[in-house]
Formats: structure tokens, sequence, C-alpha cells
């Protein structure tokens, strides 16, 4: 397995406060890779590291195979990166702004000329390309953010909450260029507080709180080791034992209660088995009016999570 | 992947040309250029606005030029460093993006240089134009000009005056990350050294001092001696600001002893204010030890400046 972030043991502090607490992240080439966090959780201190803005307190990167020292311009030139919302020079137009980016990677004129219409329509900006960066919305500012992480092909793009700031329509277009880029075999390292984004996007996840990973692994491998149980939520009229007792006898249930008119079922397997239980439920002659899957989200896990690690640290 | 791995030079025209666009697109510098060059105009035309005021006729001046060091003194020296230098590191913290140009595979030492480059360029540019202006202004206003192959001479003196202060608004920018501090700093450092100094310096006798610090420095007289209302001669002030118009002293007088005085106040009547004579030094000595001085601090500032932008890490 090839892995093009291996980070051991980082570790970042602000005078007393520790930013990153001895982290280990490992992201596979690949792969779209989702750093998720609450706010302040140390996502934007670790990619800030990542890209040689910051200098860690402790512990060793490495990007792309190479070891990452202090101002190492040849660990960047195959990175590309998106701060969060980023600022960029007002006093250039966005055309101008990705050359001048582009000759910063060595790319030829040849290369930029290919490049940089090509990345301006890719993000939407092709009509505002002649236009200052700062006559640009928040949106469009971030799309240029975006389009010069992409400027020299790189083999690994680090996006710091790519989707703050656009709109709905901005939001669904980012999360497709994501995609594409992957096709095409790029890494993407994507920190994000959006569950759903994540959800939508990512093959693999990294979950960080207060500086420390809580979870790491593909989105399957997460749910396996934390998700609780998958509990069924129905709500059902003329529930009664025989009700239970069907939906007992079904093989992927574990374990039955119920509360008045609701029916809570946790059951083994992450099928949807939402059919089968309701036509259990009918077969003892019961009527479901509703049925919610609850416990299946990342937004569970994560929540969990945080929970956990709340409780963990509460008991220190 | 299109990107060509190309050498220093590329990425350090990046940068100037980054830098460029930015000093050229500023407000400030756009405002600073139209004050030069109405105060150029001013002198030019204040003998005949003196006429159309009932004042003698305009006489024929074919020193104008040579004598007027083209336009700039201390504080344009000062007003333009502060305009093509109090941004190219502080502003870019301030505003956030130095994040994504510090992304980039550019060094830091590339960077720090193309900025500097930049600025000077700028400098060099304005402070030619200028030099036309003044020079075919005085050809036209004053008539026939002597000594206009020296004219380049005021361009090397102003750049190497100007420098000075460059490297302390970079330092003062680079250190304290704040535009604000880099101008007002610089400001006040030339109001202490050329106005607050020199009368100090004359007072107490200890003028000698103001020699080795930036601005204008100590005050003499060459060409001249004593009288009973005070020294006669040439004035001549040996600080930094005053290179050019000393270097083409030099030339035109290479003989020229200068002679320092300080004053004694007895009273507050006339005859209570005495001069008394110090000592006296070559003129060569003067250029000498204010080149040295520029050029000592122009490279103690901005080797700091370098070495703090170098380890300064982007928690912005």
């Amino acid at each position: 397995m090839e892995f093009v972030i291996e980070a051991t043991d980082l570790t970042k502090k602000y005078g007393s406060l520790v930013a990153v607490d001895k982290l280990d992240l490992k992201v596979e080439a690949g792969t779209i890779h989702g750093f998720l966090g609450p706010n302040g959780a140390g996502k934007t201190t670790t990619l800030k590291i990542l890209v040689g803005l910051l200098k860690p307190d402790g512990g060793s990167v490495s990007i792309l195979g190479q070891e990452l020292g202090w101002d190492n311009p040849d660990a960047r030139s195959r990175i590309g990166y998106m701060p969060e919302l980023p600022k960029l020079p007002k006093h250039l137009k966005g055309r101008e702004l990705l050359d001048i980016y582009g000759r910063m990677y060595g790319m030829s004129k040849e290369a930029r000329e290919k490049q940089v219409p090509k990345l301006l329509d890719m993000v939407g900006l092709k009509e505002r390309g002649n236009d200052l960066t700062g006559e640009y919305s928040k949106g469009m500012q971030q799309r240029l953010g975006m389009a010069q992480a992409l400027l020299n092909e790189p083999e690994l793009v680090i996006l710091d909450e790519p989707s703050l700031g656009l709109d709905p329509v901005g939001m669904v277009e980012i999360r497709e260029i994501m995609k594409e880029i992957a096709k095409e075999g790029v890494t993407v390292f994507l920190s994000s507080h959006l569950l759903h984004e994540v959800e939508q996007v990512c093959t693999n996840v990294t979950i960080i709180n207060k500086g420390v990973a809580l979870a790491s692994g593909t989105l399957e491998q997460i749910s396996a080791k934390i998700r609780g149980p998958l509990i069924l939520e129905a709500e059902v009229d003329k529930l009664s034992k025989t009700v239970i007792g069907k939906v007992k006898e079904l093989p992927f249930v574990a374990n039955v209660s119920k509360d008045g008119k609701k029916l809570f079922v946790e059951v083994k397997t992450r099928d949807d088995v939402r059919s089968r239980v309701s036509q259990a439920i009918t077969a003892g002659g019961g009527i479901v009016t509703s049925m919610n899957l609850k416990g299946g989200s990342l937004e569970d896990v994560f929540m969990g999570l945080l929970a956990k690690n709340q409780k963990e640290e509460a008991a220190k | 992947m299109s990107v060509s791995h190309s050498g220093w030079t590329v990425k350090f025209l990046a940068v100037v040309r980054y830098e460029l666009l930015w000093n050229v697109r500023k407000k400030k510098f756009l405002g600073m250029l139209v004050v030069a060059f109405a105060l150029a105009t001013l002198s030019l035309a204040l003998n005949h606005i003196a006429y159309a005021l009932g004042g003698p006729p305009v006489e024929l001046n074919p020193d104008f030029v040579i004598n007027s060091n083209v336009g700039l003194g201390g504080f344009v020296f000062v007003l333009f460093a502060i305009v093509t230098t109090m941004n190219i590191i502080s502003a870019e913290f301030e505003s956030g993006t130095i994040v994504p140009l510090l992304a980039k595979p550019v060094s830091r030492t590339t960077v720090f240089l193309g900025k500097l480059f930049a600025a000077f360029l700028t400098l060099l540019a304005t402070y030619c134009f200028l030099m036309i202006y003044m020079t075919v202004g005085g050809f036209l206003v004053f008539g026939p000009q002597n000594n206009l192959h020296l004219v380049p001479l005021s361009l090397v003196g102003a750049l190497f005056s100007t420098l000075i202060w460059i490297a302390i608004v970079l330092f003062l920018g680079t250190v304290f990350r704040s535009s604000l501090i880099a101008a007002f700093g610089t400001l006040g450092v030339w109001i202490g050294t050329t106005i607050i100094g020199s009368i100090i310096g004359v007072l107490a006798g200890q003028g000698w001092i103001f020699t080795y610090i930036p601005g204008s420095g100590n005050q003499g007289f060459a060409n001249g001696g004593p009288s009973p209302f005070g020294p006669t001669g040439t004035g001549v002030s040996t600080g930094t600001d005053s290179i050019g118009s000393n270097l083409i002293n030099y030339i035109l007088h290479p003989s020229w002893e200068v002679t320092y005085y300080k004053i004694n106040i007895g009273g507050t009547t006339p005859d209570q204010i005495q001069w008394v004579r110090l000592y006296s030094e070559p003129f060569s000595n003067i250029i000498l030890t204010s080149i040295a001085v520029a050029l000592i601090y122009f490279i103690v500032f901005v080797a700091i400046s370098w070495y703090v932008f170098r380890r300064a890490q982007v928690t912005e």
C-alpha cells in the first residue's frame, strides 16, 4: 500500500495550547481522504504543517515519499494546496494570478497557456478571468483558490474546507471536481467539518478532535469498528406481542423493545432490512405508520466518537 | 505532467512580476507619484509664480538641475521607501495572501529577494522618470544647464539614500508583521534623526553621532569660514540622505574641507549667540562614510528581515 502522506507523532503547540497532539496520519495514494473534526480540532494546523507553512514541534512528516523539512520547495512542487477561505492578492486579475503561480511552479509558457483557461473554465470563472480578484465574491475567490491548487497537475491536492462560503450549486460543483481529479489518480486530502460532504465524496476518513486522531480508515472500516448497533425505530399501530414475536424471528435481529407505539429493533447487519422488518410487523397484525434507521450515518459515528472522547477526557 | 523543473531565475522573476504588478497598481504608490511630480513641477515653476505675483523676473540659472538634486530629498526618500516597501512582507501576512504564496514551490529566500528587487526596480523607474522630467523641465525653464553629465550621480545617490530607509521599513514590517508599524516607525526614525537630532547635535556639539545614523547627518560648512554672524560658505549635510548632492559636490570641488561648529547660547540677544569651531575633515571622508553607513545599515537590516522571514510561521 502506497501512502502519499505519512505523519508520525506530529505535534504542534501554540504556547500552552496543544493544537496537534502526537498525530499519526496516513493517506493512501489514489483516495479521497477526509479529515474530519469540529472547529478548532487541529485540522488547519495539520494541513499548514503539511505544506510547510508551520513548523511542527515534534514528530515527522513525509509527503510523496519525501521528508518534509523546513522551507523545502521541492516537497511542495508536486502538491496543490487550497487554504481555508483563500485570500488571493486583490491587485492581480484571476488569469494573471494563475499565470504567475504557474511560473512559480516552473511551468512552461505552453503549459500555462493550456492549463490556465482550462482551469478557469472548470471552476466557472472563464468570463471573469480578466477581472481583479479584489472584485470577486467570496465564492468566486473560493473557486479561484481551487483552480490554483490544481494548476501544476499535482499528485496530491490538499483542500482546507473547500466548500466554505460556496452556495449549494458551487458546493456540488466543487465536489464533482474532487471526484473528477480523483478519477485521474490524484490523491485528495480534504479537511471538512461537513459530515455529509465527507460522506458523499470520501473513500477514507480520519476523525480528529483536540489534535488527536480518534479514528482512521475507510468509511466501512470505521463503521465496523466504531458504529454502535443499527436501530430501526418504527411507529406501529396495533403493536402486540405477536408483532414483537414475528420481528424477533428474523435472523438479523439482535434485540427488540417497545415504548408505547414505538418499536425499537436492533439489527446485526448493515444491509437495508426495513422492508423485511415491515413485512414481519404486518404479518403479526401491526400497521407501520413510520420507520427510521438510526446509528447508520457518519454523523452518528462522529457524534459517538466525540462523546466517547469527551467522556474519556472527563474521566482523566 | 506539464511542469518543467526550471531554474531559480524563472521563479525569482515570477515573484518580481507578482510584486511589481502590486506596486504599480497600489493607490498609495500612484498617489505618491503624483505628489512627487507635483513637487518637482512646483520647484520648476516657483520663480514664475513669484514673478506673476509681483516678484523679480525669472533669470536663467545654468546650475538649477544640478543643485536641485533632481527634486529628491530626505522626506521624499522616506516616503518612497514606505510606499514601495511597507506592504511587501507585512501586508501579505495581514491580508493572508502569504498563505497561497508560501505554499508554492519557491523558497522563502527567493520570495524575499524577488520582493526586494521589485521594490528596487519600482524606485529606479520612478527616480529615472523624475530625473528626466527635472532635467528637461530645468532646461526649458532656466535655459541650458551645466554639468548635466553628473545628473546620473544624483540618481545613484538617491537610490543609496532610499535603500537605507527601505531596509528599515522592511525590518519593522517583517519583525512586527504590521504595515502601520513599518510606516510610522520609519517616519518616527526619520523625524528623530533628521529634525530633532540635528537641533540637538548643533546645540550640544555632538553632531558627529548623526554621521553614523540614517538621515540628514551632521551639518557643516565648506568653502567658507567663521564670521561674526555665523559660519559662511556652502552648507553640507553629512548624512545618508545627501549622498547624491555630496557626490556631485565632491566631483566639482574635490579639495573642499568641511568644518563643523556648535552654537553656544549665552542669552536671548544675537550677540550672546556664539558659533564655536569644532573640527574639519576632507569632503572625501564624508562621501565614503555616508556610503559605508548606508551599505552597513542596509545589509544589517535586510539580513535580520531575511532571517525573520525565513523562520516565520504562518499562523494567520
